[in-house]
Formats: C-alpha cells, sequence, structure tokens
C-alpha cells in the first residue's frame, strides 16, 4: 500500500517533470510501448509462499528509440520483458498496465494476443543454439515467420526470405537451404534476427541477445541490431547484464536490481555519472580493459531476492553509503535533472562522491611490482583524469590495500582474513627456470566419420579450419603446433573465440584428453600422456596442476556437501590434516559452508569452493577456464581479486583461458592468442593489448563493445 | 586402475547411440517455479499407484495369513463356480478358491521380477557405468556389440523358444529374462554416464587423481540415481508381464503353483462360468505393473527436482 502511494506520487512527475523531454521516455502520448507499475508475482508452489518478483517497474519506449534493460541474474530485468510480451511462464502472474500503441496488453486473452506478436511486436531470445528448430532448414524457419499471405503465396515467399536473409548479412543462396547444425552461433543469430523482423515489428525485444556469442561476433551482431533500427524505425527493448553493450547501443538505460528499479537515464548521462551507488558498483566492478588496476573494486555480498527487501533499499545490504533512512522505507524513483531518476535517497548528499569515483576508476596506475620493460600507461580517457588527481578520496577508495608486494594478511573479501600458509613466499619470480614446457602440441579430434561429415558442412565462419591432411582425409585440428613455456609463478593468459582450441588446451594440461602430437613437460616430468605414467608419478603430476572451471553450477558434485568435496580433495593432496574449513577460509568463506549443499550456493561462492578445491592439493600450477565468465558483473571482480591473492599468497603460476581482454589484463603478465589451433600473436600482456600486431587481435580488440 | 585420459577422443563415436534426457546438474535461477510444479505428477495418481503397489506388497509379505482358504485346497463339489458362498471370486474347475488363489499368487509374481530387477541392478548397473566411463574402450565395445545382439532377437519369442525348448521351470525363465533386460539396463546407464562423465565435476574428480572407482560410484552414481531407480522399476513390470505370460503359455511355473499368469490361463476356459477367474488376476498385473511404472516415473522426477536447489 504504501509504495502504490509513492507510486503514484513519483511517476506523474516524470511525465511532467517540466524538463521538456520529447523523445525516448518522453510522455505517454509519444511512447509506442509504456509499461506502468508492473509486478510480477509468482503463485505459491511446494517450496515457497506467493513471491513478488518484479516490483513496480515503468517506462516508455518511443518508435526508433532503443531502451536498455541493465541488470544481474535475478534482478527481473527477463521478467519484464516477458511480462510486457505476455509470454511469462505457467506460475507468474503480471500485473499493472502495458500498453502497446494504446492497446492494454495485460491481461489480454492469448488469442488476442497472438497476432501482435510476431507481427507488430518481435522477439530474439538469448540462446541461438536452442532458439531455431534444429529440424528446419533456414528456409522453412523463415518461412513460419512470415505474414500469412506471403507465406501461401511460394515465389512471393522465396523473394522475401533471400531479402531477409540479406539483409541480416547472409548470403540466401548459400544459408537458406542448411539446417541450423550447420550455421555458426553468429550466423544462427542472424536467422534468429531475421525471423523476428520478418513481418516488420514496431518493437523489438532482445533479451540478451548477443551473450552467447563470441566478441567478434557480439559487435557484428550488435552492429546489425542498430543499423536495422535505425533503418526502419523500430523501438528496440534490449535486455542484457552488459553494461558496455547497454552503453553502446541503447539510448536509455533502466538499471534494475532485486526485482526493481534503481536507475532510469538516458545512456550518455549514465555512463557519464551514475546516480544510484549499484549503478556505479556495477561500472567500477567491470574490469577494465584499457589498464590494470591494482586493486579490483568488487561489490561485496550477492543479490537479494526481491521479496527480501520489499520494505528497504534493494541495494542498502551491499551499499557503502547505506543509513538508516535507507532501511526504513523502500525508496522509489525520485525525478533528477537531465530526464533521469534515482532510487537513491542519499543522492543529494553522495552525488558528487559517486562522481569522483567514477573518475578515480580511470587512473591508471602502473602496478608497483612489474617488469620495467612495460609501458607504464595505456592512452585513453587521460583527460579526465586531471581534474582528480587532486583528490585524496578517490585515491582511498580506489586502492583500500596500498599498491606494493602483499603484506601477508590480505583481508578477504567477506570479512575473513586470507592466510597464506606461506607466508614470505615471494609472489613473483619472472626469471625461473620454465615450470611448464609445452612443444609442438597438436590435437586432432574425431576420427569417426561423423564428426568429420558435419564439420565439412560448418559454415565459413568456424574458426576451427580443416585441414589437409596427406591423402585426402580432412580433419579438423583443433591445436596444431603450439609451443610456449611458462615459469614458475608466472601467470599467461591464453586468449581465443569458440573453435579456436584454448579449452583443448586447457584439456591437453590436465591430462583430461591426450594430444596427439607434441609434447607437454611440467616440472620435469612429461606428461602428455598421463596414462604412460608410473603410479607415483601421477600422482604427482596431478598434484602440480589443477583446474578452476567455467561454470560454477556444474563443477561441484550437487549430490556431495561442500566439506565432503573439500574432504576428498584433501585426501588426494600432500597434506591429509588440511580440514575444509581452512580451505574455505582461504578462499574467503565462513567455515560453514561446510555443511552446506553446492545448491544453496551463489555462483560466485560456488566458483570459491572450487578454488578451493583446486588448492587443496596445493597445485603449482591452476589452470583457469573462462573463471568468471558465467558469474555476475558485481561478483566477477572477487573472483579476479581472489585469483591474484592466490597467486601472490603461494606463488601459483596460473594460465588463464578466456575470451574476455579485460580478464586477461588484469590477471596476466602475458598471453598468446590462439586463432584456429594456432598461436598467431604472443607477447606481454600491456603489450599484446596495447599495440596488437596479428590483424585477429586487433579484430578482437576491436570488438570491444564502446571500447577504445 | 590406470586413469582414463581419452575420453574427448572417443566421445564423437557415441553420436550414433540414443543418449537419454541427461539429468544435468540443475542451475539456480533457471529452474522456475513452474517446472517444478510440473515436474511433481498429480499426487492422487501417484497415490493410487503408491497404494496399488503397496496392497501388492502387503498379499507378498502377509499373504499366508490373509487367504481365506488354503488355496491348494481341492472341493471338487464346488468346482467352476461364480461368487457366492463363502467364496467372493469364485472357484477354479477344481473347486480352489480363486480369491485365495490371487493373493498366494502376487509372492510368486512379485519374487521373479525383483530377482530380475536385483539382477539388472547388481550386473547391468555396474557395466553400464563401466563402459560409459571408458566409452570408446574395448569394454565398452564389448558390452555394446552384446547389447545390440541381444537387441537384434525379438525378446519375448526368445524366452518363448528357449524356456520352451531347453528350459525347465520357473527360475530359468527369471534367469533368461534377466539376460534380456540387461541391455537395455546397460544402455541406459552407461549413456547416463557418459553425460555426467563430462560434467566438470567428474573433470575437477579426475584431475584431483581420485581413483576411478571412486568416481564413478561416489560422484557419477549419485548423480545418475534417479534414472537407475526408475529404470529398475520398469524392468521390474517389464519382467513382471513377461513371467507372467510365460506362466500364461504354461512355461513358467510348474502347475499347481499358485500364480496370476497361471490362473489367467485356466480362467479362459471358464470365462462363460466364472469371468472373474480371469478378470481378477488380469487386474492385478495391471495395477502391479501400472503401480510400479507409475511411481518409478515419480521417484524419477522427485529425483531430479531434488537436487534443485531452491
Amino acid at each position: 500500500m504504501t509504495y502504490d502511494a509513492q507510486t503514484r506520487r513519483t511517476r506523474p512527475d516524470r511525465e511532467a517533470d517540466g524538463t521538456g523531454r520529447t523523445s525516448g521516455i518522453g510522455g505517454a502520448d509519444g511512447a509506442l510501448l509504456s509499461v506502468r507499475r508492473l509486478h510480477v508475482y509468482a503463485r505459491p508452489d511446494r517450496a515457497h509462499g506467493p513471491r513478488t518478483l518484479v516490483r513496480d517497474v515503468g517506462f516508455d519506449l518511443a518508435p526508433g528509440r532503443t531502451l536498455g534493460v541493465v541488470g544481474e541474474s535475478g534482478s527481473g530485468k527477463t521478467l519484464t520483458a516477458r511480462a510486457v510480451t505476455g509470454v511469462l511462464d505457467d506460475g507468474l502472474r503480471a500485473e499493472g498496465q502495458v500498453l502497446f500503441d494504446g492497446i492494454e496488453l495485460l491481461g489480454r486473452p492469448e488469442r488476442e494476443l497472438r497476432p501482435l506478436r510476431g507481427g507488430r511486436l518481435a522477439m530474439v531470445l538469448q540462446d541461438p543454439f536452442t532458439a531455431l528448430n534444429p529440424l528446419l532448414t533456414v528456409r522453412a524457419q523463415l518461412r513460419e515467420s512470415l505474414a500469412p499471405g506471403t507465406r501461401r503465396d511460394r515465389v512471393l515467399a522465396s523473394a522475401e526470405i533471400s531479402r531477409r536473409l540479406r539483409e541480416v548479412g547472409l548470403d540466401p543462396d548459400t544459408v537458406a537451404g542448411r539446417y541450423p547444425f550447420q550455421l555458426s552461433g553468429g550466423m544462427r543469430q542472424r536467422v534468429a534476427i531475421a525471423a523476428a523482423l520478418a513481418r516488420d515489428p514496431e518493437l523489438l525485444i532482445a533479451d540478451e541477445p548477443t551473450t552467447a556469442l563470441d566478441a567478434t561476433t557480439q559487435a557484428e551482431v550488435l552492429a546489425l541490431l542498430r543499423r536495422l533500427q535505425a533503418d526502419r524505425g523500430m523501438a528496440l527493448l534490449l535486455i542484457t547484464h552488459d553494461l558496455r553493450v547497454a552503453f553502446s547501443v541503447c539510448d536509455r538505460v533502466l538499471v534494475m536490481y532485486a526485482g526493481s528499479v534503481l536507475e532510469d537515464a538516458p545512456a550518455a548521462a549514465l555512463a557519464r555519472s551514475p546516480r544510484h551507488p549499484y549503478s556505479l558498483g556495477l561500472m567500477l566492478a567491470e574490469p577494465p580493459v584499457s589498464h590494470f588496476v591494482d586493486r579490483l573494486v568488487s561489490l561485496p555480498g550477492q543479490v537479494p531476492a526481491a521479496d527480501g527487501v520489499a520494505d528497504t533499499c534493494a541495494f542498502a545490504d551491499r551499499c557503502e553509503w547505506r543509513r538508516e533512512v535507507c532501511t526504513t522505507t523502500r525508496p522509489g524513483l525520485t525525478p533528477l535533472p537531465e530526464e533521469r531518476a534515482s532510487a537513491c535517497v542519499r543522492i543529494p548528499e553522495i552525488d558528487d562522491e559517486l562522481r569522483t569515483r567514477l573518475l578515480g576508476r580511470v587512473r591508471k596506475v602502473p602496478p608497483a611490482r612489474r617488469r620495467p620493460a612495460r609501458p607504464l600507461a595505456a592512452p585513453g580517457e587521460a583527460p579526465r583524469t586531471t581534474s582528480t588527481r587532486d583528490s585524496a578520496r578517490h585515491a582511498e577508495s580506489t586502492h583500500r590495500t596500498p599498491p606494493g608486494p602483499p603484506s601477508g594478511r590480505t583481508t578477504g573479501l567477506y570479512g575473513h582474513d586470507l592466510v597464506p600458509t606461506t607466508p614470505g613466499t615471494p609472489p613473483v619470480t619472472p626469471d625461473g627456470a620454465p615450470f611448464l614446457t609445452v612443444e609442438g602440441l597438436g590435437k586432432t579430434y574425431g576420427r569417426s566419420g561423423t564428426y568429420g561429415r558435419m564439420s565439412s558442412f560448418a559454415g565459413p565462419t568456424r574458426s576451427s579450419r580443416s585441414v589437409r591432411l596427406k591423402g585426402t582425409t580432412t580433419e579438423p585440428m583443433a591445436l596444431r603446433d603450439v609451443s610456449f613455456e611458462l615459469r614458475e609463478g608466472e601467470s599467461l593468459g591464453v586468449v581465443g573465440e569458440s573453435g579456436s582450441g584454448k579449452t583443448t588446451l586447457a584439456r591437453c594440461l590436465l591430462g583430461l584428453t591426450r594430444p596427439t602430437t607434441g609434447t607437454i613437460r611440467l616440472g620435469g616430468v612429461d606428461v602428455s600422456d598421463y596414462r604412460k605414467l608410473r603410479r607415483k608419478e601421477h600422482r604427482e603430476a596431478r598434484r602440480l596442476v589443477q583446474m578452476v572451471f567455467q561454470d560454477p553450477y556444474s563443477s561441484l558434485n550437487p549430490r556431495l556437501s561442500i566439506g565432503t568435496t573439500l574432504g576428498e580433495a584433501v585426501t588426494a593432496g600432500p597434506d591429509p590434516a588440511q580440514r575444509p574449513a581452512e580451505l574455505l577460509e582461504r578462499v574467503g568463506l565462513p567455515a560453514s559452508y561446510a555443511r552446506k549443499q553446492p545448491g544453496e550456493l551463489s555462483g560466485g561462492e560456488r566458483q570459491r569452493v572450487a578454488i578451493a578445491r583446486a588448492l587443496a592439493v596445493r597445485p603449482r600450477l591452476l589452470v583457469c577456464d573462462e573463471p568468471v565468465a558465467a558469474l555476475d558483473v558485481s561478483v566477477q571482480a572477487q573472483i579476479l581479486q581472489l585469483l591474484r591473492e592466490v597467486r601472490a599468497g603461494y606463488g601459483t603460476s596460473l594460465i588463464v583461458i578466456t575470451h574476455d581482454l579485460s580478464v586477461v589484463r588484469q590477471l596476466t603478465d602475458r598471453a598468446l592468442v590462439l586463432h584456429g589451433g594456432e598461436i598467431v600473436e604472443s607477447g606481454e600482456t600491456a603489450a599484446l593489448l596495447d599495440s596488437p600486431r596479428h590483424p585477429h587481435t586487433q579484430r578482437l580488440i576491436a570488438s570491444i563493445p564502446g571500447g577504445n | 586402475m590406470a586413469d582414463m585420459t581419452d575420453m574427448a577422443d572417443t566421445d564423437t563415436a557415441d553420436m550414433a547411440n540414443p543418449v537419454p534426457a541427461p539429468n544435468p546438474v540443475p542451475a539456480p535461477g533457471t529452474a522456475s517455479a513452474r517446472e517444478v510444479s510440473r515436474r511433481f505428477r498429480p499426487p492422487v495418481l501417484v497415490a493410487l499407484a503408491a497404494s496399488g503397489v503397496a496392497v501388492i506388497a502387503l498379499l507378498v509379505v502377509a499373504g499366508g495369513w490373509l487367504t481365506p482358504y488354503d488355496p491348494g485346497q481341492q472341493d471338487l463339489m464346488r468346482g467352476a463356480a461364480g461368487p457366492g458362498d463363502g467364496h467372493w471370486l469364485g472357484t477354479d474347475a477344481l473347486g480352489r478358491d480363486v480369491l485365495s488363489q490371487l493373493v498366494a499368487g502376487a509372492r510368486t509374481a512379485v519374487v521373479g521380477p525383483l530377482c530380475v530387477a536385483a539382477g539388472a541392478l547388481l550386473l547391468g548397473v555396474p557395466l553400464g557405468v563401466l563402459a560409459g566411463y571408458r566409452a570408446g574402450g574395448l569394454f565398452d565395445a564389448v558390452i555394446n556389440r552384446f547389447a545390440d545382439l541381444v537387441y537384434a532377437f525379438p525378446a519375448m519369442l526368445l524366452v518363448v523358444v528357449v524356456v520352451g525348448t531347453i528350459g525347465d521351470g520357473y527360475w530359468f525363465a527369471v534367469a533368461v529374462v534377466t539376460l534380456l533386460v540387461l541391455p537395455a539396463q546397460i544402455r541406459l546407464c552407461r549413456n547416463t554416464t557418459l553425460v555426467q562423465a563430462r560434467l566438470p565435476y567428474v573433470e575437477a574428480a579426475r584431475t584431483l587423481g581420485l581413483p576411478a572407482a571412486r568416481i564413478m560410484f561416489r560422484h557419477i552414481l549419485p548423480n545418475i540415481r534417479p534414472t537407475v531407480l526408475a529404470t529398475l522399476l520398469l524392468d521390474f513390470g517389464g519382467a513382471l508381464i513377461s513371467l507372467s505370460g510365460l506362466s500364461y503359455l504354461g512355461l513358467g511355473v510348474p502347475p499347481g503353483t499358485p500364480d496370476w499368469g497361471e490362473l489367467l490361463r485356466q480362467g479362459q476356459t471358464l470365462l462363460a462360468v466364472n469371468p472373474y477367474m480371469s478378470l481378477a488376476p488380469g487386474l492385478m498385473i495391471i495395477i502391479a505393473t501400472v503401480g510400479v511404472t507409475l511411481l518409478g516415473d515419480w521417484l524419477y522426477d522427485r529425483g531430479t527436482a531434488g537436487t534443485d536447489p531452491r
């Protein structure tokens, strides 16, 4: 009740707040889509009572404009989009007002919505790999999406399909007859977009359209969406977790958190000065690509459930500016100048501080313990820094721990102390002897015919190239003649897109798969084929190298408690007396977590447990395969920081396998770029990212959204 | 045991095999409330199935005390009569009480299938898990060819022929049915194991250097348990039908033993006089099979939803 009153107070203000806004969010009159007081509720089920998942969302979207809805998992952004299109799952119910061109969509029977959907309003979904029917050719798929009149006329339909494919940059002659499995992810997403646009919708809702795609493909698809939208004057509602994507595409951005809108602002204004601690946190938490930061700032804790924050500021728990006023009522959106609104009640007091923080972020600090050869600073957003250089506050806030070699004790992110067992170990020994030597490594998959046949169908964008070996056999090579060395304590980045062979490399290093050619020497032992090792060597090799997996949800056995998982890992290590609690403490988790099941943990916590498990055998090399790719932005920095601390505390070498250049920048000394199974470029991280020489590396760097 | 380092190389060889619906590790945030509620069958049906199964279990355990008459006791004066006169389901040609035979027959009906399910559990599951964990290896190949071989024969026909020609007795029939159930069980365990074996938690265990046996039976097995459990109950139902069918053909239990299939066969000739003699055992077979199958289905759903983190 209380906040119904609030809504009434704030909403009309926003429509007539005297700032003379005419476009974008505008008044309801100019809007194609106008959403007011949208709530999404879940019906009670066995596990829960009734729950509120989305609370009081409102926005307007005019033709030709783009609205970004940004949030982490659980923020309610996808539910909002689904509620708008009326495709909520069973058990969910939307309330409020959704006007599409004056027509109320909520509560309208399915029969009346259906002609609207696909016709005047269309959707593109996140996963291009499942969004297309695998049994239909591209042509058949697109025909389904055409208007009934066109669909029935064979000639007309065929012409239309070709036109639509060309529009999304695909060649109809080669693509139309193919099945989805013969297309790359980017091509599939293009087909899905073509299908969504087939009837010239006035509104396109795209739910994480590029999340499953490589960086370069993402850039292409985003450019495509922008172009198509401009050509048609179509309204675009873009759901994304990635602020960089939102800033590069959208006119206006809604920041959602735990089911509520926390900030609503024009994209440019938001990028310049966030007016909510959470927006700022998100922007700061994103590890920068352009420069190394000494201490990664992360938001402590995790996203709460929408219901848990019904009568308090949703972000209060994680907010460092929290005062009593924040937790007494739930603040509504308060209009601010520049056509924006924020749900932070303390904005008048802390606005300046927020801005200073953001500017502090651009300051480039060459890391203290680095080789002298590195360039001092990357060119970039330098001008802004001058105005704030003198601010003592920002230095203190961005670098809560002074730069320099880490002391024996570092404060953990959950308020626990990280206590390395070997204090005093030098964090980096850059000039030690090679600890890992990889020479001429090659890996060929697919002895069976099925794979070979399939891959020869694969589209031209498929980067894993087929290589003609002697005779006529065509076999895809996942890795070709890969050689590198790693010194003790060093951190090496392996960069590449999907299909570049980077995961195969990791699996070879861990003995999860056998290389076809080449050798891997680890601490003086040839571990190219673990099966050839004697039992003792085998055990020792296993202890030398451990892995951190991408997907924290499947890297822990769901049937074993955390304590059991860690206890088992300890038995494989050199010190069976270790207790799971110590391991948990080491990764900044309370000891009580040993009793929990993996299902009770968040993604970030699971990743910590996975790191703790790897640390149980005291490995000298930790291979991290996309360690933060599956995590929310506000948690990514925590894990990156933890990995840095592990390296500093134990002198563990890291091999970081990733497509994310910001991870490479923040975590590695050297990096190599894999493309089509070959190393195309390698060098010191800073040099590689700042002045890439190989065209592929240049392309990777150019495709960072909104980047350099 | 040597470590299995070759999984990925051989993955592609398995594309031709049917891979059952994986029992994936559920991710929080993906399982919606709808999914959870959908996973639970309407409890009414499950309750019915469970009570049916419970009644049959009771008959098996306490059947001896529940029969109104001695199932073997003949009364030629009262032969082949419909219900009445203290015999609720009438009597057979020799005047034996049908209800008592039905109750006593529960034990024969259930013991054989239980043995089949136990055989599938003790042989099929370990072999299947092993084949799946070492997919592409020699053992896997042998197991698979064996399964292909058994699949190539029409199973029921094979049972009839084998038991009819060389067979002798109930237990031989049980053994043959077990052998025929094994391939499906092995394949299923193999393929579910294969799905799990590619998941990071298994790879993490391998990276730690844990023994293969420990990985298979401590890590993988609990995660495929719902599937295993459901198929064991399916095997049970299938075996019950097969063995009753054999008895019906006169190839199962020795004459005179109370058995539902046997009862069904004898009742066929008396259909006009006492239809209940055929209907009742038929109904029991249906209740037992459907009940067990539904229960297995529900257990599977519950088992896979049980790992749901929220």
